[in-house]
């Protein structure tokens, strides 16, 4: 049996239900002793045929499901395809809904960094951390269940601006919020570049130069931790961007260690973009008019995520109803880099590796098929997927 | 370079009581802003549905008792809506909006789930219009 | 204390078997309160420990295809039972142990290992990946940490000139000076040694929850489980109890134990809670490296320091 087991290729699965992921996706990684020597990734597991459902339900509706393409991202998505319907609709949002659109992705941001920094701590075996990290989130959840009435899917976005308003008391509970974060922040970075255990496990490990990283087109903080200069706040500043903009951070060194450091200073231009959106709210009202019917067109819309730049196509038919929206999730680009970027390390390494593109595995799942010979388009039915399906297993 | 750069934090924690909020015996104030269950005032209801069509789940249906004289039956599916406030915008006679107290929703029965808001009298009305109804079909299939 | 107790009731009642079982699961409760603590948590109820033992007794045992049977029941009573009969020889709670003699270190320290031995073997025994990738992690952390903690532990044995565990504890009752101010090296390596024998984080590469789930012991459930665990706790217990002993100046009596052990149970699960998991190469690199290193050292420091004494002694007055 010893002698069939190293002729085989000793295949590791980090498989759908793994304590590693939070979220299901399958990995496989050939091992040789501790070194792995490939790696492959199926992903799948949590699609919910959003992109036909939003089909069947009018502009408004569409807006909240697509809002909950993703728990950890949700304002963005959101955010996204409001910005596209009044782009189709040729309707500018006024300035104070722009301005707490930002706000409250600014403040999703903070939540989404502090969530992966615990995640990622955890995957690496640091509990302290993660339960901190943790602890500490705890104060911007609190802060967005005061401004939007929910901790999580805030649905502070309607087609033409937005249903939340910020009074007096809200403004000061942000600032002692931030003011709390900024300081528990500065902690956490000199533990993440200082702690000899921690840096044994994220200094050099995961290295992806730049060249790496633009052919492999890693975009967000994984990318911009390998000195790609790519943000979509700062290329084509949308909501309320143009009045508060952001500084890029990036990096050079491209390993894990990077990505930490780049993470936290950007919750640092995050903390400094709260407190100022909150000191220069511009007055006026919150909403405009949109029309029912919203006229024919195609747009894009692109809004920058916590993972990197998310990109939306709407297609409207003139009626009530979107005809085609496609969503292309940031993490969808980052899985290059992490079936590349893989191979040489040590086995224990790969759940961090894993953690460090900041997955989210249910914003991913959308359906691409390639078949070859056709090339027209085709229109499937349920019982045509059905049969697909049954074909494709046996 | 520091070997156990928490010390600092691990060492205060433990003279510190836990953060733990020891839920359900200690229960923190919800904020005003919370988005509950939906409450519907039938006095101001002019009956324009807007509410449900904008609905993203269909959780809301209005029943028309009497379409002159306004009176209405709002039927809320607590288990099917998702919070999301669209009905409370669109309505331009505020008579909806979401409570902050009761967002404590969980139950192990089905009935408290199908909500009915309207004034007394319709909705007795109307509960047993549904249970005639049902007892009528129960004698029809025997 | 002098009391002995019948061979029959130490072995079953007090303070051996049903005892030491109750306060090994009193001690895992310690130190995931502890830890909890430090980590600004609320932690488990007295009771959990108890529970959870008493709840993977009650659930189905699901033997994998591919394994040997009888070595897949066997493995946890093996270990079990190792770690039991360690304890008979240790100075439990103050008390005398109940056999004693001369080389019964050696028996120990050797009973304690086999439960590493069994867990490995009990990864190697199925055909499961993570199993396997866990049980040749432990073994390789076993090499690198007993020797070490061995080399610890016959520190102050050599210093008091005996094999005889009851009589080393006595001598370091009698000793002016504890063991951890006159061989501070040899109480940190035995430290930590007790730490990665026990894969207590940060030594706990070979049972990595989040990479290889549970590692060698990913395929058992059950009895096997619990059995496995129960036995974890009590090489806890035993192995605090032999540190204490040494180190921190003997029992005499069992309120000495209590707070002495509680002591060294407050500093591990400090350092559990302080650092991130070290990698296998990184465990095993540290500690055979700087662990041999230190525990030699040590070593030729008692026994340059035997060697001298009697020349030293007369100068210093007595």
């Amino acid at each position: 049996m010893e002698a069939k087991q190293k002729s085989e290729k000793f295949v590791v699965p980090i498989g759908p239900q793994h304590p590693a992921l939070k979220e299901p996706g399958h990995f496989e990684f050939t091992v040789d002793g501790e070194i792995v020597t490939n790696a492959t990734a199926r992903l799948g597991f949590v699609h919910r045929g959003m992109e036909k459902g939003v089909e069947d339900r009018n502009w408004t509706q569409g807006l909240y499901l697509m809002e909950r393409v993703c728990g950890i991202c949700s304002h963005v998505h959101a955010m996204a395809y409001a910005l596209g319907v009044e782009k189709l609709a040729n309707i500018q949002a006024p300035p104070r809904a722009q301005a707490i659109r930002e706000l409250v992705a600014e403040l999703e941001r903070i939540h989404s960094h502090l969530l992966w920094l615990g995640v990622a701590a955890h995957e690496g075996g640091f509990d302290t951390l993660f339960m901190f990290s943790w602890r500490d989130r705890e104060t911007v959840m609190d802060l967005l269940e005061t401004i939007t009435g929910n901790r999580v899917n805030y649905s502070a976005n309607v087609l033409g601006g937005v249903k939340i308003d910020i009074n007096d008391a809200q403004k000061d509970a942000l600032r002692r919020g931030m003011d709390f974060l900024e300081e528990r922040t500065k902690h956490y970075l000199k533990v993440v570049t200082e702690d000899e255990t921690f840096l044994g496990r994220t200094r050099k490990i995961g290295v992806m130069t730049y060249e790496e990283a633009t052919l492999l087109g890693a975009i967000g903080p994984t990318g911009r931790a390998s000195g790609v200069q790519r943000d979509v706040r700062v290329d084509s500043p949308y909501a309320g961007y143009p009045d508060f903009p952001v500084n890029i951070v990036t990096s050079v060194a491209g390993d894990l260690e990077a990505r930490f450091v780049v993470r936290i200073k950007e919750l640092y231009e995050s903390y400094r973009l709260v407190r100022e959106i909150v000191d220069h709210l511009p007055g006026g009202d919150l909403t405009v008019k949109v029309p029912r019917r919203i006229p024919e067109g195609e747009v894009i819309s692109r809004v920058e995520a916590p993972r990197g730049e998310l990109f939306y196509f709407m297609k409207s038919n003139g009626t009530d109803k979107p005809e085609r929206i496609k969503v292309r999730t940031p993490s969808l680009c980052n899985w290059g880099s992490v079936l590349t970027t893989a191979i040489g390390h040590k086995l224990a390494d790969m759940p961090m590796i894993l953690a460090g593109i900041d997955p989210c595995f249910s914003c991913n799942d959308r359906m691409v098929m390639i078949s070859g010979k056709k090339t027209e388009t085709q229109v499937w039915d349920w019982e045509d997927l059905r049969q697909y399906g049954i074909e494709y297993y046996k | 370079m520091t070997i156990g750069s928490m010390l600092g934090d691990v060492v205060k924690s433990f003279f510190k009581k836990p953060v733990t909020e020891k839920y359900p015996f200690v229960r923190q104030e919800a904020p005003e802003n919370l988005r509950g269950k939906l409450v519907w005032d039938p006095e101001k209801c002019t009956g324009c549905m807007l509410c449900v069509k904008d609905c993203p789940s269909n959780a809301l249906e209005l029943i028309v008792l009497d379409k002159v004289n306004k009176r209405f039956v709002m039927k809320y599916n607590l288990d099917q809506c998702t919070f999301c406030a669209q009905c409370v915008i669109n309505c331009r006679f505020s008579c909806l909006n979401m409570s902050e107290e009761q967002w404590e929703l969980a139950s192990t029965k089905k009935e408290p789930f199908e909500v009915y808001y309207g004034r007394e009298e319709d909705v007795k009305f109307l509960l047993e219009k549904a249970a005639r109804g049902e007892a009528e079909e129960s004698c029809k299939e025997d | 204390m002098n009391i002995t107790f019948p061979s029959l009731i130490a072995l079953l009642l007090f303070p051996g078997g049903l005892f030491l079982l109750g306060s090994g699961l009193f001690f895992e409760y310690l130190d995931r309160k502890l830890v909890a603590r430090f980590q600004n948590r609320i932690g488990p109820r007295w009771f959990q420990p108890l529970a959870d033992f008493i709840k993977l007794l009650a659930k189905e045992e699901v033997i994998p295809a591919g394994t040997i049977k009888s070595l897949f029941i066997l493995l946890p009573i093996f270990a079990l039972a190792a770690a039991l009969t360690a304890a008979l020889s240790v100075p439990l709670f103050g008390f005398k142990p109940v056999f004693s003699y001369n080389g019964d270190l050696i028996v120990t320290l050797y009973l304690l290992s086999m439960m590493t031995l069994c867990i490995g073997l009990a990864g190697a025994n199925t055909e499961d990946r993570f199993s396997i990738v866990g049980a040749t992690r432990a073994l390789t952390q076993l090499f690198s940490y007993e020797a070490p903690f061995m080399l610890a532990m016959l520190g102050p044995a050599i210093a008091l000139g005996t094999w005889n565990i009851s009589l080393i504890n006595q001598g370091a009752t009698q000793q002016s000076l504890w063991f951890i101010v006159s061989q501070p090296i040899g109480f940190l390596a035995a430290l930590i040694g007790l730490m990665g024998k026990l894969e207590l984080p940060p030594f706990d590469a070979p049972e990595a929850e989040t990479e290889i789930v549970a590692g060698a012991l990913t395929e058992y459930s059950g009895r096997g489980f619990g059995l496995f665990k129960i036995g974890r706790d009590i090489e806890l217990v035993v192995g605090l109890t032999l540190i204490a002993s040494f180190y921190l100046g003997g029992f005499s009596t069992p309120l000495d134990f209590l707070w002495k052990v509680f002591v060294l149970l407050l500093i591990t699960a400090a350092l559990q809670s302080l650092f991130a998991r070290l990698r296998i190469d990184q465990t095993v690199g540290l500690w055979w490296r700087i662990g041999a290193i230190l525990v030699l050292c040590q070593l030729v420091l008692i026994i340059i320091g035997n060697t001298l004494s009697p020349f030293i002694a007369p100068l210093l007055g007595g």
